[in-house]
Order: C-alpha cells, then structure tokens, then sequence
C-alpha cells in the first residue's frame, strides 16, 4: 500500500501529523480559557498547554518500571497512525479499531503497575470504551449505508451534510465525544482539573516525558475528534468550523454544570438513550 | 481402487493416528512419547501434503457395508456406555439412532436405490480444516506429554490411565480427518458419533465429579447425532441420495435444518451451550485440541458446508443467522462475568462459534470468508491461550484470573506468549480483528444482526482487556526471572506463538491467496450475487495489516532507543498510595512484597498497623447474573430454534 | 529549551500536621478572587506529576516518613515551599511534645513564607519566588542544603508487630 502514496498524500500526511497536536493543543487552551472566564475569572494563556508539555520534557523520567512507558510510545503511535489514516481517507473502521488499539495500550499501561488508583482508573476506562464504542460503529454504518462504501473520503461526495441525515446520531456522538475527552458527567476515569476520587486515575504514575507523551497523544485524540465534528457538514466547511465551534460550547457548558457520576451510571445511559437513538436513525436510514 | 498417492495420504490422515493411538496405549512412558511425536510429524507432513496437491476424490468399494458396520459399532458403544451409567435419556436416543440406522439397513435391503457418490474428498474448505487438525492438533499432543507427566502425579485415583487417555487424544486426530473429508453422510456421521466418543471419555479423564459433566456432554451430543441420523434417513429416503453433494443438488431443506441443529449441539451454540462449560474440568490439552481447535469447529464447518445450497430459503438461513448472532452477544456477555480463566476461554470459544454460524447465514461472499478467517485465527489463538492457562495453573495452582498477578516476573516466556494470544484475540493487526472486521462489513444490510455483532465485540474487547491487564501487572525488576519449562510444553507454547505473530503479519496474504479463490469457487455461478456485493468483498483487501506491524516496530524502536538503555535504577520510584506505602525500598529482590502476594497492596494503617488492601477487576455481578441470563438466553434460543424446525416444516 | 518551567509549575499540596487554616488560604488562591491558575499554577493531587510542593502545618514523628515518601515521588526539577509559621519553627505550637516543628528537618524546604495564616497575597508571593528558584534549578545552578539531621523517626520494620510480619517470598 505504501507504494501508492504519491508525493502529495506525503506532504498532506507529514502537514496533518504535524499541524494536529498544535490545534489539539490551542483547542485544550481555549477549552481552559473559556471555562476560566466561564467561572469568571481570567485563566491561562490559551498556549498553556504548550507550555506544559515543554515543562514536561524537561523534568526527570521517573517511572514505575519500564513496560508502562512502552505502553505510552503505543498509545502515541497509533494516535498518529489514526490522523495518517484518516488523512489518506482509508477504511473507516480500521481508523476506528486503530483507535481502540491506542485507547487500550493506554489502559493496559495503566494496569501495568502495582498501583490502585491506577487499576481502577484503567478499568473505569474500559468501561467507557464499552459505552461510546457501539455509537462509532454504528456512525460508520450510517455513512456506508449513504455512500456504499466505508473509505474515509467517500463522505466528500456525499451531496447533503451529513448532518441533516444522522442528527440523532449526531447527539450521541456528542455524548462520545464528552466521554472520549473525560468531561463531566463522565469523567470516571481521569481529569484535567484538580484531585479526582482516584487521583488523576490512569495517569497517576506517569510523570515527565512519558506524561508529556500521553498529553500529546490526548492533543492528537482531541483534534481527530474535532475533525470529525466538523466533517458533519462536509459541503461548507465554513458552516462546519462553526458546527465545531457550538459542539465545543456545549460539551464546555456540559462540563461545568455537570458534576461527576457513576460509572455504572454512565454505562447504562450510554447502552440506553444515545444507542436507542443512534439505531432508530440507522433504521430510517436503511429503510430510505 | 488403485493406490495412488492421493489414497495413500488419505489413509495415512485417517487411520494412521488410530494405528498410533493404540501403539501409545499400549506401550510404556518413554516410547509412547516417542509414538506421539513421530505420528505429529507423520500426520503434519502428510496434512501439509495432501494439501498442495489439487482437489481429488476418492471411494472405497465396500464402503456402504463397512460404513454401516461402524455406525452401528459406534452407536452401541454409547448405548452400552449409557446402560453402565443409567442414563436412560442417553439410553433412549441411542435406541433411536439404532432404530433409524437399522431401518435404513432394511430399506437398501428393499431395493431402495439410492444414488452413489464418493465417499471422501478434498476440496478447499476440508484443506482449511485438515491443515488445522494435522498442524495446530499435534504440536498440542506434543504439549500433552509434557503436561500430563506432572497432571498424573496430582490426579486422584479414580483417573483413567495415560495410555487410554493418549488412545483416544490422537485417535481423536484421525477421526477429525475423516470427518472433515467424508463426503458420504454415513461415514461423517461414524465420525462425528466418534469424536462424540472420544470426547465423552477425555472429558471423564480425572473421575469422580468430571465423569457427571461428561455424561452432560455425551447427552448434548447424543441429542445432535439423532438429528443427525434422522436427518440422513429422511435424505435416504425423500431424496435418494446420502451425500452431501445430493444434498445441496436436491436442495432438501429439512435434512438441511436437522444436520444444522446437530451443528449446534456440537458447536455449543445456545441452547447448546452448558456441556462446553462443564467440558472445561478436563485437563487443559484436552480443552485446547477438542473444545476450542477442532471437535467444536466440526459443527461450524458443517454449517458452511451446507449452507451455499441454500440461499433460496432465505428465511431458514435468518433463522441460523440469529442463532449464530444471539450466541455472539450472549456469550461474551456471559464471560465478562466470569473470573475462572477456563470458562472465560469457554465463553469466548462459543462466542466465535456463534460469529462463524452468523457469518454462514448471511450468505454473501464477504460473510463466507470471514467465516472462514475466524476459523483459521481463532483455532490458533484459542489453541495458544488454553496451553498458557494450563501451564500458568500448573505453576500457581489457580485457575483464577485474579491470582494471575506478577506471572511476569516469574514465567516471563509464558507470560509473553500469553499476552501474544490474548492480543491476537482482539487487537490489530492480528487475523481476528480482520475476521470481525470482516464480519462487520458484511452484516450491513442486517440491522439487527448488525446490533448484536456490534454489541459482542465491545464485551469482547472489556473482558479481554481486564485479563490482558490482570497478567501483566508487576513491580520493578532489574533482571527477568529465568524460567524452566518442560521442552515438549515449551516447544508447543513458542511454535503457536510464531503461528499467531506470522498469521498475523500474513493475514492479508492468507486472506488472498487462500480464502478469496476458496470463495470464489464456493459462489461461482451464482447470479444471485450483486455487484455490489463483490465490489465490498474485493475492498476487503484494503485492511492496512502491514501498516499496523509497522506501526508497532516503530513504537517499539522508539521505546528501546530512548528507554530501555537509559533508564536507570535511580528512575524507579514506589506507586502513589498517598505515601503509605509499607516498602521501605523501591523494590525487592524477592517476587513479592507481603504475604498475600502480588495481588494486594501493603499500606500502613492507624497505629502503625499494615494493612493490605487489594483491588479486583469488575465482574458486573450485580447486574449480569449468570444463572438469570443463561436461563433467558436459552429460552430465547429454543424458541429460535422451534422457529426454524417451523420454517422446514417439521413441526 | 526556553524556560518553560516557570511558565507551568504545577502544585501538590501535603497537610502533615495543620489546623487547616493555612489550607484554607490556598485553596482561596484557586477561587475567581485570586486565581493563581493564570499563571499556569494547576493544582495537581499526585506528586509525579508536580513541581512545587507546598507544605502546611508542623511535621511529627509519624508524617515525616510520609512526607519524605512523598518528596521522593516528585521528579527533578522541584522546590518545596512550606506555608504557616508552623512549618518553621511550630509557630503556636512550638516546643510540644508531639511535633518536629521544622520542616527542613525532613526534607529541604527553598521557601518559607511566614504568617499564621498566611495571606493568599503572601502565599502568592512565596510561590512565584519559589517558581524562581525552580528555574535555576531546571538550567542547573545547585542548591547548597543543610545535611539532615536524622529523622526521630524509626523505620517501620522495627515497629512491627508479630501480626504484621513481612514474609519473604522464595524465588523461583
């Protein structure tokens, strides 16, 4: 397959590779940012998160033992391989299983060390795999079941945004998103703000280097996430930047009036209404 | 019948295990091992042989009466068997099976004519399976003789000796050749009442308490072979043909439906499902060969046989589909709750088996394929991952997932070929992903199906992470255990792990070169078959596995270039239990840190107190219980299943 | 590399022995009025992922092996900051029978910011000046500390009881 990549998916790939982490990065500022002044106060700079990661690198590599870090380069690396498939507009449930892949090396890197938080924050993880998992297949579905075929780009020659035939769909993949990103409700497993009950969860034993890792893993997985957002109005990519834009505030909204719940809570809203939802929309679409 | 070199390795596959089986149980430890390995050697070469030679076919004159003959034998050694353990249910089907067989005697007595045909043949899908049983079958007797070596000295005293449990173990082999290659239904179903046997005694091996769940097992089974005799008698005499070529040329539908449901008994599909469960008391090369490698796959490979004829009842082939598909999802739902190792692995089993009868229902060329890629893979991975759980019991005792910490440090190259097969079980690049993958894509215009599928592979993913996680949890190590490990087992554990690491890695070349032309052949002809659909199953080969390979070596380069020579012993620092931690040093040198092992963390408590606590995976026991799903999944199922003996007409 | 450090110092905050009125001044940092999170302060629970440990109250003979466990955790770069006069001499407790009184008897502290409670401006103050000192421990400089006196602490192995004996486990 390599040797059918002509000179201009190379630079589209190494552009998209390159330019993700920086616009997951400046989404996770803003994130920070409006959430700041959300709370009424001033917040950080939105290039905060460049700052951290640059902070990271620079701190001593400790660890627990060497597997876990192995794990954190996995996570990485099939992160990008996620944003080298989706920019070559490859099969879309590769990109999904590509996808399950990185978020699992994640959690096995987790349960890796003798550590409870850890543990339980690995299998809280899991468990939401198990929620938002069959609302993505289910999108990809919906679009083979428009365009007749499962590549990535064939969403390009769909006439209508995608929108207007998978709204449902549409809201449950939000609900995904808000799981993917651990915003509240759902953030069982591990948090960007301050102490959770089990204490920055999977994360825990990761520090320097290898956090910065997984930071840059978590910019590519929130950019990728966006991406696809905004591919739901794939005719104007304009009308699709602002689609992106009130998804971000309402997943921030979401997230600051929301406090924590349950795990169990969140699987059994997740296996009722979105996937009820989700599949009264793959009916009528297969009915069409 | 001259004797060409297509008969000979005929002969050799079938009886040459047989031959074998008895020369090891009557002989003494050390040359029964020889025997062993010298009839794997023999049976894989001549497995591996028979399949590059092109498609043959073969018939044996005489074979009608010695067909019978052996029918008869074998059908009144399990009504003897069920007369000395009083089981009259077993007792009754058997006199059924008997009363059948004899009135067909009387019909062919009669003049009833029937037409001939050849009573065994190759062709590429029996190749698949003989490959399996002639390649991943020995290197598991191979690891039989390492195993039970130190089995027996534990087993009480009411275990059968190794001799009669190597008879049957590589008899078993034999009798699996010849069920895959017959094409006369006589002679499949003396085999498929012979692994019934053989199955039957290997899974009362130990005595005692497993002998209950091998009458079970014998029960189940005895029920699909009188569905099975049935259905050949009502083929005799409706359609006057008794292979299965006259069966798919007459498109008789009822014989079709009652062979299926004998597939279902032998596969374990819901509401089949419960002697699987109980078969796994038997020691572990036992579960590997039979319950999980090949007995099992004879009832998928039955239903795939079948079921390209049969693509003009559309309804009946709904039927098996959502048998298959209720049996995915129920399973692996099933198994999420379960922490003993054996029954997870049992759970799993059945799932996929499930997923190969869906596939078979759907009838498309994409679905034929996968059903066969889940075959392959499966049978490999499934055979691996029973090896390991049987080394790792015998090492710590336990068959319990939540015992399974800190193998790492102990049994490194058990361990590492353990993760091997648990990772080829759900994760690309290996074949099952592209199996299911492939599944997937071609349940599309099913929604419902699709659901069920959908909802399997995400259980399938939580149950396997947590064991995946449990197994490989350890403390720092500056050097990894050395481990000793009996050579026969070793040899068998490293063979299949190369087996799974170079499927994988050829999974797209495997699927081009073999199952691609395999189903093209299958659906040649057919005009029912759109465009469309053989446009989705060209596009199959779009599953990027190389890339994915690469993907990990790059990780890997990565990990080793900027971490594995670089981090020091200073790097180490303890877990974060709120700086209770009751080490006083970042590691030991010994294994485990307190007396309750790897498994709980030492913290120290109110009054200076050590405490341990411990922290197990989730089992979703209080929302799933097994006993109330079993018993509404089996209901679903039996109501399925009045449905389609409806469907045929039968009821 | 630019200096970053300064740029994001992130805060774990240990209590060892505290009345919690200097906890409740820094946490008051965090609200809207002050918000210390503008100049990148997170205040994070776990100290692998720290920079700057913040430190409350006076340490005693039980705490000071696990605030040692936790100093251990933090990954260089780190400066400690301890709050509360408390943290330097005992403050109104100085000279008791339960308490080590000195911070930097255990571990070695870069900052003490004095008051009882201190305010959040002060709090402030003494974490920025710490963030300093952070820096020119990133690019190199090496800090001169007072050896420790050993801590009156006894390991734990002395103090166990027959019930809470570690077994060693035998090699394979």
């Amino acid at each position: 397959m390599i040797e059918k990549i002509n000179i201009t998916q190379w630079i589209i790939i190494a552009v998209s590779l390159v330019a993700a982490p920086f616009i997951g990065a400046l989404i996770a500022g803003l994130d920070r940012k409006v959430t700041a002044r959300m709370q009424g106060r001033k917040g950080p700079p939105v290039i905060q998160p460049f700052y951290d990661i640059i902070k990271l690198f620079s701190k001593q590599p400790v660890a627990l033992h060497k597997l876990q870090i192995l794990y954190a380069f996995l996570h990485l690396v099939f992160m990008m391989l996620v944003v080298v498939f989706l920019a070559m507009g490859q099969d879309l449930l590769m990109i999904l299983f590509a996808h399950a892949f990185s978020t699992i090396c994640l959690v096995l890197g987790g349960m890796s060390v003798r550590s409870p938080y850890s543990r339980i924050g690995s299998l809280r993880k899991i468990m939401q795999m198990l929620a938002y998992e069959p609302i993505l297949i289910l999108i990809i579905v919906a679009i083979y079941l428009q365009t007749d075929s499962f590549l990535a780009g064939s969403v390009m020659s769909m006439s209508k945004p995608m929108l207007w035939s998978m709204p449902l769909l549409f809201l449950s993949f939000l609900c995904a998103v808000a799981i993917k990103l651990n915003k509240s409700p759902f953030d069982v497993s591990t948090s960007h703000h301050a102490h959770q009950e089990i204490v920055k969860g999977i994360t825990i034993e990761y520090a320097g280097p290898y956090l910065g890792i997984i930071e840059i893993a978590h910019f590519y997985e929130t950019a990728i996430l966006f991406f696809i957002i905004m591919m739901f109005w794939q005719t104007n990519l304009y009308i699709g930047f602002g689609l992106e834009t009130l998804a971000f505030l309402a997943i921030l909204i979401l997230d600051n009036t929301f406090s924590r719940l349950t795990t169990t809570w969140m699987l059994k809203y997740m296996w009722s209404i979105p996937l009820f939802l989700s599949i009264a929309n793959i009916i009528w679409l297969w009915s069409k | 019948m001259e004797i060409t070199s297509f008969n000979l390795l005929l002969a050799v596959l079938i009886i040459a295990p047989v031959v074998f089986g008895v020369v090891a149980y009557l002989s003494p430890d050390k040359l029964r091992s020889m025997s062993i390995i010298l009839c794997s050697v023999i049976v894989a070469a001549a497995g591996i042989m028979i399949t590059i030679k092109p498609n043959n076919t073969f018939e044996l004159p005489g074979s009608e009466m010695i067909a019978t003959i052996l029918e008869v034998a074998i059908v009144g050694i399990i009504l003897y068997i069920a007369m000395t353990i009083k089981n009259w249910l077993i007792l009754l089907m058997s006199l059924a099976q008997l009363g059948m067989i004899v009135a067909e005697i009387i019909l062919a007595q009669t003049g009833h004519t029937v037409t001939h045909s050849y009573d065994f043949a190759t062709d590429p899908l029996t190749k698949i399976l003989i490959l399996i049983t002639s390649i991943v079958g020995p290197i598991i007797a191979i690891y039989a003789i390492g195993y039970m070596k130190s089995h027996q000295e534990h087993a009480p005293p009411t275990a059968a000796s190794l001799g009669q449990f190597f008879f049957f173990f590589i008899a078993f082999l034999g009798f699996m050749n010849g069920l895959v290659m017959a094409n006369n239904l006589k002679w499949f179903s003396f085999f498929w009442e012979a692994t019934t046997l053989c199955s039957y005694m290997l899974i009362g091996q130990d005595g005692g308490e497993s002998r209950k769940n091998a009458e079970r097992a014998l029960l189940i089974n005895t029920f699909g072979g009188l569905a099975m005799v049935a259905g050949v008698l009502w083929l005799t005499v409706e359609n006057k043909t008794e292979s299965f070529e006259g069966l798919l040329a007459a498109k008789a539908v009822i014989p079709m439906v009652l062979l299926c449901v004998a597939a279902f008994t032998k596969s374990a599909l819901l509401p089949f499902q419960s002697w699987l469960l109980g078969a796994m008391i038997a020691p572990t090369p036992v579960s590997a060969l039979l319950h999980s490698a090949t007995m099992v796959k004879a009832g998928s490979y039955l239903v795939l046989r079948v079921t390209p004829g049969f693509h003009d009842s559309p309804k009946v082939m709904m039927v098996i589909t959502i048998i298959g598909a209720l049996t995915f999802a129920g399973a692996a739902l099933l198994a999420v709750t379960q922490s003993n190792a054996k029954r997870v692995l049992a759970y799993s089993t059945i799932s996929n088996l499930g997923l190969v009868v869906a596939c078979a229902g759907i009838g498309t060329p994409l679905a034929y394929a996968a059903a066969l890629a889940i075959i392959c893979f499966h049978a490999i991975s499934k055979g691996l991952l029973f090896l390991c759980v049987g080394r790792i019991e015998q090492k710590i005792g336990s068959r319990d997932i939540e015992d399974m910490g800190g193998i790492l440090y102990r049994m490194p190259v058990t361990t590492s070929v353990a993760l091997i097969g648990m990772m080829s079980m759900l994760l690309p690049p290996f074949g099952m992903l592209l199996s299911k993958w492939m599944a997937i894509e071609s349940t599309i215009r099913s929604p419902l199906i699709l659901v069920f599928i959908i909802l399997g592979s995400a259980l399938t993913v939580f149950f396997w992470s947590k064991w995946i996680g449990r197994i490989q949890t350890s403390s720092y190590h500056p050097k990894f255990n050395k481990e000793s490990i009996d050579p026969a087992m070793g040899f068998s554990l490293i063979t299949l792990a190369l087996g799974v690491l170079l499927t994988g890695l050829g999974s797209m070349w495997i699927f081009k070169e073999f199952l691609a032309p395999i189903t093209k052949e299958v659906f040649a002809g057919r005009t029912d078959i759109s465009e469309e659909l053989w446009s989705v199953f060209n596009a199959a080969g779009n599953f990027a596995a190389v890339t994915l390979f690469v993907a990990v070596g790059i990780a890997f380069l990565a990990y080793w270039l900027l971490v594995w020579r670089r981090f020091k012993e200073t790097d180490v620092r303890l877990p974060f239990l709120c700086g209770e931690n009751a080490e006083s040093t970042v590691y030991t040198t010994s294994a485990f840190h307190n007396s309750e092992g790897i498994r709980s963390y030492a913290f120290r408590s109110m009054g200076d107190k050590i405490e341990n606590s411990w922290s197990s995976t989730t089992y979703l026991k209080n929302f799933i219980s097994e006993k109330k799903v079993t018993i509404w999944l089996n209901l679903i199922a039996w109501v399925i299943i009045i449905i389609l003996l409806g469907e045929a007409h039968l009821l | 590399m630019f200096n970053a450090v300064s740029k994001s110092p992130w805060v774990v905050h240990f209590n060892c022995n505290s009345c919690n009125g200097c906890d409740i001044e820094f946490l008051a940092c965090l609200t809207p009025h002050y918000d210390v999170e503008r100049f990148g302060i997170l205040h994070i629970g776990n100290p692998k992922h720290a920079d700057v440990l913040v430190v409350t109250g006076s340490v005693n003979n039980r705490n000071a092996r696990v605030l040692q466990n936790v100093y251990n955790q933090i990954p260089d770069p780190k400066v400690v900051v301890a709050m509360g006069v408390c943290t330097s001499s005992g403050g109104v407790f100085a000279g008791c029978y339960n308490i080590l009184g000195n911070v930097d008897l255990v571990i070695p502290v870069d900052v003490f910011v004095p008051g009882c409670p201190p305010r959040p401006e002060a709090m402030i103050d003494g974490i920025v000046k710490a963030v300093g000192i952070l820096e020119r421990k990133r690019k190199g400089e090496i800090f001169p500390t007072a050896p420790k006196p050993l801590c009156k602490f006894k390991p734990s192995e002395e103090q166990s009881t027959e019930k809470t004996a570690i077994k060693e486990e035998k090699t394979v």
